[in-house]
């Protein structure tokens, strides 16, 4: 270990987030290894080990031979200015060398407000900052997950993106990587050929002009590059690599256990929820295989915890049958198994009281809108008398305490829905005073408003957010209208949500203020403790960026987006049907019902897509009484 | 009075272990019991897990020989075999040196011989051992503690009574290394804070960084405790 790292842990809090050695850490020999990928998380250890997206591609890298994968995070404020102070570059878990020996260097972008720590820590990492600055001996910076797929805002700073599931385009760009050493290395006759391997974008080959009034002229790959890159999937989830035997941290994390995945994708089609569209076509795991890799994760892990992770888990047709080969062996072994993402359906009621051991006195729901016209709009398929006939259930049941969560600032939003969510909530509460069984201890129901940003590749993606005041008005509204002491209301605040929204659907010119507010200090900003407002306005300004125009200006469909040259599968005229169907109410019925030709099947080489088989007649049953 | 747990691990805690907190030592131990197959007794409470219990918790940053753990077993299996099973599991620098039925309770504990390593990065300064000695002289050698909770005030305690036996030897140019044998529960001396005295009292003397390791563990009568 640095002599000057052993001195720091002592000040620091927290220092086994970085020391490395845990449980199943990949320790390779240097001699031989030939490729080292530095795999960054752009958040603390306790939210990047917590990915399980991170623990795939850790040990799909580490799976090829002469591959080092290691990891490293962003440092907690404390650690970074003793790092600072002592001149310590940013390291490798594994290793303890500094990542700007490496080879490459990835980061994960799950969040849009983790972009100042990707420029924080290549700062701290002692790479430069920008893609044109960095010569044939400087690491690759490449960037994966949600936020690649309109990574614009970070083209200055990154060489590459992948874009969707990176369990076989990143083998196939590590060998490419190889291969373009061994014939005579150059940075950018690598990157030429990568922008050629499916699922790789390379920003700086596309060149961007713009239109007087600020919007996108034109986007023009260089000769040879393709015009649009289209999204990577895995195309059977049976035979990809899962991390049995994965890393167990020597500290506690967030998400403290095995995560078995069940499928990917949704057939749920909610208007504003943007993993909803990315992550299609659905494609599910087998019971059988998740059974297998369950019980081995456990044991090989050791965790008494297990959780089934999917964006919607009682869509996964053969729960039933995973949940009952999971339970016979966690039972006895007093492993909890939690299922988290179950809508609230008869079926899946029972399935809830079957894993409780005691009684789960708190519920929550997502109703995301106030009333049913609204809810239409978005196209969550919840009736207010399916939650209301659950919320029976629960407070029948014992429970006495419901959580329910909302969105303000949807499209068309009124104030009668506003109000609408006052009621909503007025209406569990008489619920609860007709049912509930235990009527002495009171109820708790609780409320809480987020602020609504929409987002690339949804059918809102040419929404204006209201204005932040807009949304106070709206909040203080609902205050006003929620008198019942029983209900508890939240609120964010919307100033994070509304960087969020200028950062999500930004361009490439975003670059400079993204820039300006890291040299402000700006970093952790997903962190209250860190994140400033006027810190971001500063810099907006500074950069000469109106943060509305990205924000709260709405998009005509002519409009070239900044994200046009990335597909993820979905059609945009399927996109901007979806919207006109929201402005009109009217629903779109889940995948399963009828195919609504969202373009993702094509992504499928050999295979149907999941929504396309018939639905059972427990599906049948349980979407009847859905929530 | 606690109950008394039939069987115990002697471990040592060095390397990048040493920065794994007490709760997190033991969370690494309960899942590397169930990693190597060994059923270990659990609790019976709303969230039952393996039980184990360690002899001494030991402050984050130090490294110890001489680490004890309790639990109950109820593998059928030679316990000479539980080290090996067990280092297979474990994370780096966590090593279990053997295991074995417990005698006698935790609360018999008294001494604990410790290791401290001094760096000093322009070099050892003239007359360390002649200070430390000087330092220890039973009218100088009342420290005030910290509190252990807001409800508390300082305590001060008369450490000379507490420091039972040491010796001092260099290490190269750059480094002394103390060896102590110090109080441990009721009182406990933590060797921090009798470094952290002594360098408030002689700053001319204190060392630039201190390591701290654990030896080995006494009972009263000066036999080592197992």
């Amino acid at each position: 270990m640095d002599a000057r790292l052993e001195r720091i842990l002592f000040r620091v809090q927290k220092p086994a987030r970085y020391t490395g050695g845990e449980y199943n850490a990949v320790i390779k020999d240097k001699a031989q290894v030939d490729l080292r990928f530095a795999f960054c998380f752009p958040d603390t250890y306790e939210i990047g080990m917590s990915n399980l997206g991170v623990r795939i591609l850790y040990g799909v890298m580490n799976g090829m031979d002469g591959v080092w994968c290691e990891r490293c995070f962003a440092p907690w404020g404390d650690m970074e200015a003793e790092m600072r102070k002592a001149d310590l570059p940013l390291w490798a878990l594994e290793s303890g060398d500094p990542i700007r020996d490496f080879d490459m260097i990835g980061f994960s972008l799950g969040y849009e407000m983790a972009y100042t720590n990707v420029l924080n820590m290549l700062d701290l990492a002692e790479v430069p900052l920008h893609t044109w600055e960095r010569g044939d001996d400087d690491p690759i910076v490449m960037a994966g997950g949600t936020c690649a797929y309109n990574g614009e805002p970070l083209a200055d700073f990154i060489d590459l993106f992948s874009l969707g599931e990176g369990e076989d385009v990143t083998v196939e760009m590590l060998e490419l990587y190889r291969e373009v050493r061994r014939t005579g290395w150059s940075r950018r006759e690598f990157l030429r050929r990568a922008a050629q391997i499916p699922g790789l974008y390379v920003p700086s080959l596309y060149n961007i002009t713009y239109h007087e009034d600020g919007t996108l002229a034109s986007i023009t790959p260089e000769k040879g590059v393709p015009p649009v890159v289209t999204k990577r999937i895995v195309q059977n989830l049976d035979t990809a690599y899962y991390p049995v035997k994965t890393i167990i941290p020597s500290t506690e994390i967030v998400h403290d256990r095995v995560m078995l995945e069940v499928f990917r994708g949704c057939i749920r089609g909610c208007r504003f929820c943007q993993a909803g569209y990315c992550y299609r076509p659905v494609r599910p795991k087998s019971p059988e295989v998740l059974i297998e890799q369950g019980i081995a994760s456990c044991k090989d892990s050791g965790y008494q915890e297990m959780t089934l992770s999917s964006l919607s888990t009682s869509d996964y047709r053969p729960l039933a049958e995973l949940c009952d080969g999971l339970l016979d062996y966690c039972e006895p072994r007093n492993i909890n198994l939690s299922v988290p993402s179950l809508r609230a359906d008869n079926f899946s009621m029972a399935l809830e009281q079957r894993l409780q051991k005691a009684r789960k006195s708190s519920f929550t729901f997502a109703p995301e809108a106030g009333t049913q016209r609204l809810r239409d709009t978005i196209n969550k398929n919840v009736r207010e008398e399916d939650l209301l006939r659950s919320c029976r259930t629960v407070f029948e049941g014992g429970g006495n305490a419901v959580k329910l969560y909302f969105m303000l600032g949807l499209p068309t939003e009124t104030d009668e829905d506003v109000v609408g969510i006052a009621d909503l909530a007025q209406k569990v509460y008489m619920v609860w005073k007709q049912y509930g069984s235990n009527r002495a201890r009171g109820v708790r129901i609780t409320v809480s408003t987020a602020f609504f940003v929409p987002k690339p590749f949804t059918p809102f993606q040419w929404e204006a957010q209201i204005s932040m005041e807009e949304y106070r008005r709206r909040v203080a509204l609902l205050r006003r209208s929620i008198t019942n002491k029983s209900i508890i209301y939240n609120w964010h605040d919307p100033d994070v949500s509304y960087i969020e929204a200028v950062l999500a659907r930004g361009d490439r010119r975003l670059g400079k203020a993204l820039e300006a507010v890291w040299r402000r200090g700006g970093r952790l900003d997903a962190w209250s403790e860190y994140f400033s407002f006027e810190r971001w306005m500063d810099a907006f300004r500074e950069a000469g960026v109106d943060p509305d125009f990205y924000a709260c200006r709405e998009r005509p469909y002519e409009e070239l987006l900044p994200w046009s040259m990335i597909s993820v599968g979905v059609r945009p005229q399927y996109l901007w049907r979806e919207r006109q169907q929201a402005y009109r109410s009217v629903i779109t019925p889940d995948c399963r019902k009828q195919c609504t030709g969202c373009g993702a099947d094509r992504l499928l080489c050999d295979r149907k897509c999941d929504a396309l088989y018939p639905i059972s007649a427990r599906e049948r049953h349980a979407t009847e009484g859905e929530v | 009075m606690a109950k008394m747990h039939a069987h115990r691990l002697l471990y040592e805690k060095t390397g990048r272990a040493i920065y794994i907190s007490h709760l997190d030592t033991m969370a690494q131990f309960q899942r590397a019991f169930l990693r190597a197959g060994l059923e270990i007794w659990q609790t019976e409470g709303y969230n039952r897990h393996a039980y184990v219990s360690i002899a001494l918790p030991l402050s984050l940053g130090f490294s110890s020989r001489c680490e004890i753990l309790e639990f109950d077993l109820l593998s059928q299996v030679p316990l000479e075999e539980v080290p090996a099973l067990l280092n297979r599991t474990l994370p780096e620098g966590l090593r279990v040196l053997s295991c074995y039925g417990a005698e006698r309770p935790f609360k018999q504990i008294r001494m604990l011989d410790w290791s401290i390593t001094m760096d000093y990065d322009s070099g050892v300064p003239e007359g360390v051992e002649e200070g430390f000695r000087e330092f220890l002289a039973p009218e100088h050698l009342i420290v005030r503690t910290p509190p252990k909770n807001s409800n508390q005030g300082y305590t001060e305690q008369h450490q000379t009574p507490m420091v039972h036996r040491w010796a001092m030897e260099p290490v190269g140019e750059r480094q002394l290394r103390l060896s102590c044998n110090l109080a441990a529960q009721e009182p406990s001396l933590n060797p921090q804070l009798l470094m952290e005295t002594f360098s408030a009292r002689y700053p001319e003397l204190a060392p630039d960084f201190a390591r701290y390791r654990r030896e080995e563990v006494f009972q009263e009568n000066g036999e080592i405790f197992r």
